[in-house]
């Protein structure tokens, strides 16, 4: 591995450096967990990285509340998405998704924005953002904004909707329109071991209720079982204006049969196709089936 | 702004175990090799070199990393502690040191020294929570082992590896 560094101090000479390179040979690192791994693996030539980790900009490095939505900088570390308080009382999924990525050591370097750019199909906070409908601040070389939502982000087995000369600045996500008693929200990740797995299978749900338990806004998202991370856009339709307490068996299995539909996982060394269909399956399920028996 | 050309090498200064370093290093070297090769701490330990084991566990500002997916360069300003430096300048062991022996938490010593700078960084975090707090915080047993993820042992097992991480987080006062 042998590259060549910039080191911009703010999101300015970021801006200057992507115009600068616009014909050249460059990557972006973050905490660089994916990057070293890739360039280690596949060594390119006259690289250079721009390393963003040290731009010094607070709105860059963390996470506030503004106008109704929450907005998270893409440089963001991921232990802080776990102990943020705005993200721990609205959004359970992206904190239990961020609480179980990798190792503290990881979580202490790795960024949200490089979890999202890697465009990995396992990608865990990818999964919660897709389940809580975010969407992606991007600026470009010459300082243009554009904002896409996560869920038109992917384009195919690690592609994004990013161009060259790009870079992603935050990630907005509406507040809730429902306290948080009338929110059900969680994140599966099913690996082959506890920790430090890189899911078979995972699964974000974000559901908001009103008073009677009817389901008003619905997110579910799912990890490593297609060429990208998927929402289900047809379980959440099938949920919206239903009492969530009151769905019967048949109901549930057409609930999550809308969600296996969009599955086309592959056979590879941490568990088969079949085994991937299956879990997705019962995994989905089980979000129904839990939400009765603990209310 | 730092600007580069081909392979030139870049200067940074941080602190490491307490003593002003300034070096130049590689823009593609990661602060695991300068740790070892340039600077003689060998008690950082490369394992997989993927981020997997934690056995080149160091901490960085008192938070543990995982020096094998870290560039050097970003050292840059940054407090650095390796296992050589929780010793006291008299030579008396770090009391998580002293536990891990006590509690015979060492068989090949392979992953030793990344376990105890992974304990090292709870105590860290509990201090930093409990400061000015009357009713001290302590991790329990499940937390531990959660905090402990990211460092494998493949010998002694991790029985006594936790019991002494218990002994010096939640007995000791
Ligand atoms: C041992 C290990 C375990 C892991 N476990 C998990 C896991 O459980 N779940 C999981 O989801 N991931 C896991 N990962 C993957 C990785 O840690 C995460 O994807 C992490 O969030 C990447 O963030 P980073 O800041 O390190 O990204 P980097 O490596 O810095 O960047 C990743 C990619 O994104 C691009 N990029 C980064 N920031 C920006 C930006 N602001 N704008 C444009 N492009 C950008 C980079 O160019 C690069 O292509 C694991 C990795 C390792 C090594
Ligand atoms: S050598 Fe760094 S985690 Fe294994
Ligand atoms: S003591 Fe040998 S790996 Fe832990």
């Amino acid at each position: 591995m042998n590259f060549n560094i910039e080191i911009p101090a703010s999101k300015n000479e970021l801006i200057e450096l992507l115009s600068e390179y616009k014909n050249k040979k460059y990557r972006i690192g973050a905490g660089c967990t994916d990057l070293i791994m890739e360039l280690r693996k596949k060594p390119e030539d006259d690289l250079t990285v721009i390393n963003i980790s040290q731009i010094n900009d607070e709105d860059f490095n963390n996470i506030k509340l503004s106008n109704n939505k929450i907005v998270i900088g893409a440089n963001t570390n991921v232990v802080k998405i776990c102990t943020n308080n705005e993200v721990v009382t609205n959004f359970p999924t992206l904190k239990e998704a961020a609480q179980n990525l990798a190792s503290n050591q990881i979580r202490q370097v790795a960024t949200i924005g490089g979890n999202i750019c890697t465009a990995s199909p396992s990608g865990d906070l990818i999964c919660a953002l897709m389940a809580l409908k975010a969407n992606l601040e991007i600026i470009d070389f010459a300082g243009n904004k554009r904002s896409v939502s996560i869920l038109e982000f992917y384009k195919g087995v690690r592609i994004t909707d990013l161009k060259k000369s790009e870079f992603l600045s935050s990630i907005e996500i509406d507040l809730n329109k429902v306290n948080p008693k009338n929110m059900y929200s969680g994140f599966i990740k099913i690996g082959t071991r506890k920790s430090m797995e890189c899911s078979v299978v995972s699964l974000a749900y974000h559901i908001q209720l009103n008073e009677n338990y009817k389901v008003i806004s619905a997110g579910l998202a799912f990890g490593a079982s297609a060429p990208t991370v998927i929402f289900a856009y047809d379980a959440c339709d099938f949920l919206i204006n239903k009492n969530i307490t009151e769905l019967k068996n048949n109901e549930i299995d057409e609930f999550a049969n809308h969600i296996l539909k969009y599955a086309s996982p592959i056979d590879d060394l941490r568990a088969t196709a079949w085994y991937r269909k299956q879990v997705l399956f019962n995994i989905s399920k089980s979000i129904l089936e839990e939400f009765s028996k603990t209310n | 702004m730092q600007k580069t050309e081909v392979s030139k090498k870049i200067k940074i200064s941080f602190e490491l175990n307490n003593r002003k370093i300034n070096m130049d290093v590689k823009p593609s070297s990661l602060l695991l090799d300068i740790l070892r090769d340039e600077l003689g701490m060998k008690g950082t330990k490369p394992g997989c070199n993927e981020g997997e084991c934690g056995a080149c566990t160091v901490l960085i500002n008192g938070n543990a990393i995982n020096s094998c997916l870290y560039l050097a360069v970003n050292a840059n300003g940054k407090e650095i502690t390796t296992i050589e430096g929780l010793v006291k300048n008299d030579g008396t062991l770090d009391h998580v040191q002293k536990a891990i022996i006590d509690n015979g938490a060492v068989q090949c010593g392979f992953c030793t020294s990344g376990m105890i700078m992974s304990i090292k960084s709870i105590e860290n975090y509990y201090l930093s929570q409990n400061n000015n707090v009357k009713n001290k915080k302590k991790p329990n047993k499940e937390e531990i082992k959660k905090w402990l993820e990211g460092n494998l042992c493949r010998c002694t097992g991790y029985i006594k590896i936790i019991d002494a991480a218990e002994k010096v987080l939640i007995n000791e006062e």
